[in-house]
């Protein structure tokens, strides 16, 4: 006789073998380790919570010290592959198969643990596109996750970091899984529930805080010339034409090079209300002079930004914050808003090919997809017009009648010729094909393809590869604007100066940009302290970022 | 032999100079706006291209002033001596012709005998590349600073670049006749990175920047009497700063370095037992010590009046 409540009396046998360890839903520190090995079943799919952000580190320390007699070939299926545990679990045997979304600081170990057959890997996916998959094919059947305090029915105050604990929970809870929760600490009363404890199911109150990293901090000091050139071609060269209200910003420094240019060359543009106003995007202090000097409506974010809370307390205006007065993000829906919702994304990467593909990968790093490739792709799904998107359309597909062309979304890649240690920005060939041949990949691993690429910013100019009618033009377009790398000097002289007679390929006089014009003293804020005094002190800076 | 410089900047006018920054000026801006307008003249000028001998055995790229401005010009309508260096070059580092030229400013100072001398430091110590011809550098400068004070000269340093003071450059601050600092001014002898590779993370965590300028950089040094003035990260700031200094800079003779010695003897007594710059400021008397690196120019300035008189000579 057929059976359909198997997961159900799973988890209830999964919840009493836990049961002794927990006075309510709470169990000690201690006792981690001791519960996880109760509650967990080899072969498991697990998500271990943590991204690019936040950590469940508590957890991950315990998921590594199980005895892997009793938990083995575990599946996990995470955001993040980023705190040490989370690789030390494949070496120990405890884990085997993994599909995650990012692994920055861990980029090189995990390829190496890739080559060395220790772990089997599904798919390396954008954060939504996980997301997505817990919801089909790889739902979770526990959850480790983390917030920021607890009440005894197990309610979850996350704080402003709530980042992806809302999928991960819906898609356990609502499947017969078992959610485990660390917190810094248990309270009385939580100051707003992000997560209702009737979907939780196990609470352990951590001695430290749970890590964030600051990975959105960059410091204007940093900032140097080129990117403050590479700052003004684009504003003056696809913000101001295009009118792009509604983007999302990558983290490197030429896009904060841009946030800190809108209050200084873009009000002297008179861009001010016209551009840059409603955004997916992070609590990127670097955005702080624009959103005092006004240019900013709205920021629905991903995760918040380690100093940057109170601040954002202070400007509910712009951001989303709850009825206690701190941020809620959510990475899914900032996600979804980036995909659907965003005209413009704009984002530096470490290598682009002749036809515009482009990878953070090197030959000895997986460094994964964060939202990248969701955030810089053009969504087949949207429906509604904005000026922005049907202008591009219009560029890409003239002939076409209106009514019937789509729109495209704005993806831009912005870069120096020659990036950091004077590697070039522009190559032949992608070092993630050599990654895919070495790893046996199906898919080699880029992050924006070049079909989706809309425009490509360097020093020398800005190539519009919307206009382009070819292959040929396509490649001439991005040798145009490659410098003296290897691929800019295998330029046709002669294409590349029709491709710019016929505005494909602007150069910075094109624009009316003097190169010497590019001045650090063109940035709003020229130093960590700077943004503090724009925040009217209101943004307390990690000690990493501080020179005072 | 003189080389006239004329350089021509477009943010010669008085409000960019206010309000410009030391630390993110080059050393050539800075002399330019420390100095009355158009009064500098420069000696051995890029023009002459006395460049490093050693760098290009290392392939490294050379820079014709060597990373030093030296020359003379007027401050308030007086003259002055004046040294500068470049951070942004091989991070300010002595060399042999870098050293070179500020020593022969120095001598030229003590021949001359009655104009005042500023440095402007932005260096991490000994370029690592001109090693034995850099650390001669520093002794041959030290020498020729303490001859020029022995003759009345005044010797002032100038701390706010981004490289700070370090190395041999803070062995070369110790000797001047006063010193302003900035908040991001630093100044000691080993740098963070060298304290951590020698002594461990446990005793000095380079990359935790506040522990950093808390134990060296601009306010500590000026609370614990390393510094004469604090100056604002300004143009203006550190041109008053300089025009201060000079005129109140203290002569040099056994007694001074008698009472540095003793003044020395009394702050290691004082602070010795403290662990962090915060239990100095506290013993110091400060009410908040753990926010005072976060006081903006003008609170911090007043604050540190309060708490400690400048005492010059013992850094």
């Amino acid at each position: 006789m057929t059976t359909w409540d198997n997961a159900q009396r799973l988890r209830e046998s999964r919840k009493r073998a836990g049961a002794p360890y927990a006075q309510g839903k709470r169990v000690a520190k201690k006792d981690a380790t001791a519960l996880l090995e109760a509650v967990i079943r080899p072969g498991d799919r697990v998500c271990l919570e943590g991204d690019n952000q936040k950590q469940a580190d508590l957890l991950a320390t315990a998921l590594a010290a199980v005895n892997r007699e009793k938990i083995h070939d575990l599946h996990m299926v995470q955001s993040g592959v980023v705190l040490p545990e989370h690789l030390d679990l494949f070496e120990l045997g405890i884990a085997r198969r993994l599909d995650y979304a990012y692994s920055g600081p861990q980029s090189q170990r995990i390829a190496k643990l890739l080559f060395g057959g220790k772990i089997e890997l599904g798919a390396v996916h954008t954060y939504l596109e996980l997301f997505a998959r817990y919801y089909v094919d790889l739902t979770p059947q526990v959850a480790l996750i983390v917030a920021v305090s607890a009440d005894r029915e197990g309610n979850l105050y996350t704080g402003p970091n709530t980042e992806d604990t809302p999928a991960i929970v819906e898609a356990t809870a609502f499947k017969d899984g078992i959610v485990i929760a660390q917190v810094n600490e248990i309270v009385d009363k939580v100051p707003r529930v992000d997560i209702p404890g009737d979907w939780v199911d196990f609470v352990i109150e951590s001695d430290k805080p749970f890590y964030v990293e600051p990975l959105f901090t960059r410091d204007p000091g940093a900032i140097t010339e080129t990117q403050i050139l590479t700052a003004m071609l684009a504003i003056k060269g696809i913000y101001a034409p295009y009118g792009v209200q509604r983007l999302n910003h990558g983290i490197g420094f030429n896009t904060a090079a841009i946030e800190l240019l809108l209050p200084t060359y873009g009000e002297r543009l008179g861009l001010k209300g016209k551009v840059a106003s409603h955004w997916a995007l992070n609590p990127h202090p670097t955005l702080i002079p624009a959103i005092e000097s006004g240019w900013v409506k709205q920021v629905h974010s991903f995760g918040s930004e380690v100093g940057m809370d109170d601040y954002i307390r202070a400007r509910p205006d712009v951001f989303f914050t709850g009825p206690d007065g701190s941020l809620r993000s959510n990475r899914a829906f900032s996600q979804v808003a980036g995909l659907y919702a965003c005209d413009m994304f704009i984002g530096s990467t470490l290598q682009i090919d002749l036809q515009g593909n482009s990878s953070t990968v090197t030959a000895d790093r997986v460094a994964g997809f964060g939202g990248a490739p969701n955030m810089g792709s053009d969504a087949r799904g949207r429906r509604h017009p904005s000026q922005p998107w049907l202008q591009a359309g219009k560029e890409a597909d003239p002939d076409s009648p209106a009514a019937l062309r789509r729109g495209r979304k704005l993806v831009v890649q912005i870069g120096e010729t020659f990036g950091d240690k004077n590697v070039p920005l522009f190559v032949e060939n992608l070092d993630a094909l050599k990654l895919a041949t070495k790893l046996k990949l199906d898919l080699a691993p880029v992050m924006v393809y070049g079909d989706d690429v809309t425009h490509i910013v360097t020093e020398e100019g800005i190539a519009n590869l919307l206009l382009c009618r070819n292959n040929d033009e396509r490649e001439h377009a991005i040798r145009g604007v490659a410098g003296y790398t290897d691929v800019g000097r295998g330029r046709d002289r002669k294409l590349v100066q029709q491709l710019r007679e016929r505005g494909v390929i602007r150069r910075p006089e094109d624009l009316g940009i003097d190169p010497l014009d590019a001045d650090r003293r063109l940035l709003a804020a020229r130093s960590i302290k700077d943004l503090v005094r724009w925040s009217g002190d209101l943004y307390a800076p990690p000690s990493k970022f501080r020179n005072w | 032999m003189i080389a006239v410089v004329s350089e021509t900047s477009k943010d010669h006018d008085d409000a960019s100079v206010s309000t410009s920054s030391w630390y993110e000026a080059s050393a050539r801006q800075r002399v330019e706006h420390l100095l009355d307008a158009n009064s500098f003249n420069e000696f051995i000028g890029p023009e002459w291209r006395e460049t490093s001998p050693h760098l290009p055995l290392f392939d490294l790229p050379e820079q014709f002033d060597d990373g030093m401005i030296v020359g003379y010009g007027r401050l308030g309508g007086k003259p002055v001596l004046v040294a500068a260096q470049e951070g942004r070059f091989m991070g300010g580092a002595f060399g042999e012709i870098h050293g070179a030229k500020l020593t022969g400013l120095l001598r030229a100072a003590r021949d001359m005998a009655s104009v005042p001398v500023l440095i402007l430091f932005d260096t991490g110590g000994v370029r690592l590349q001109e090693a034995n011809a850099g650390e001669l550098a520093i002794a041959e400068i030290m020498r020729a600073l303490i001859e020029a004070r022995l003759v009345g000269v005044p010797v002032v340093g100038l701390v706010g670049g981004r490289a700070g003071c370090y190395g041999g450059g803070g062995l070369i601050a110790g000797c001047c006749s006063a010193l302003a600092v900035s908040e991001q001014g630093r100044i000691s002898v080993s740098g963070p990175e060298v304290i951590e590779t020698n002594r461990g993370v446990e005793e000095f965590d380079s990359k935790d920047r506040a522990l950093v300028w808390r134990t060296m950089g601009g306010k500590h040094r000026r609370l614990i009497g390393g510094a004469e003035v604090f100056a604002d990260d300004t143009m203006a700031s550190f041109r008053d700063a300089a025009r201060y200094l000079i005129e109140h800079a203290p002569s040099m003779s056994l007694s001074t370095l008698e009472s540095e010695q003793s003044r020395l003897a009394q702050r290691i007594e004082r602070f010795g037992h403290c662990s962090d710059a915060v239990d100095i400021w506290r013993s110091l008397g400060a009410a908040e010590p753990e926010n005072l690196p976060a006081l903006h120019y003008r609170e911090f300035a007043a604050l540190a009046n309060d708490l400690q008189e400048p005492r010059h000579d013992a850094r």
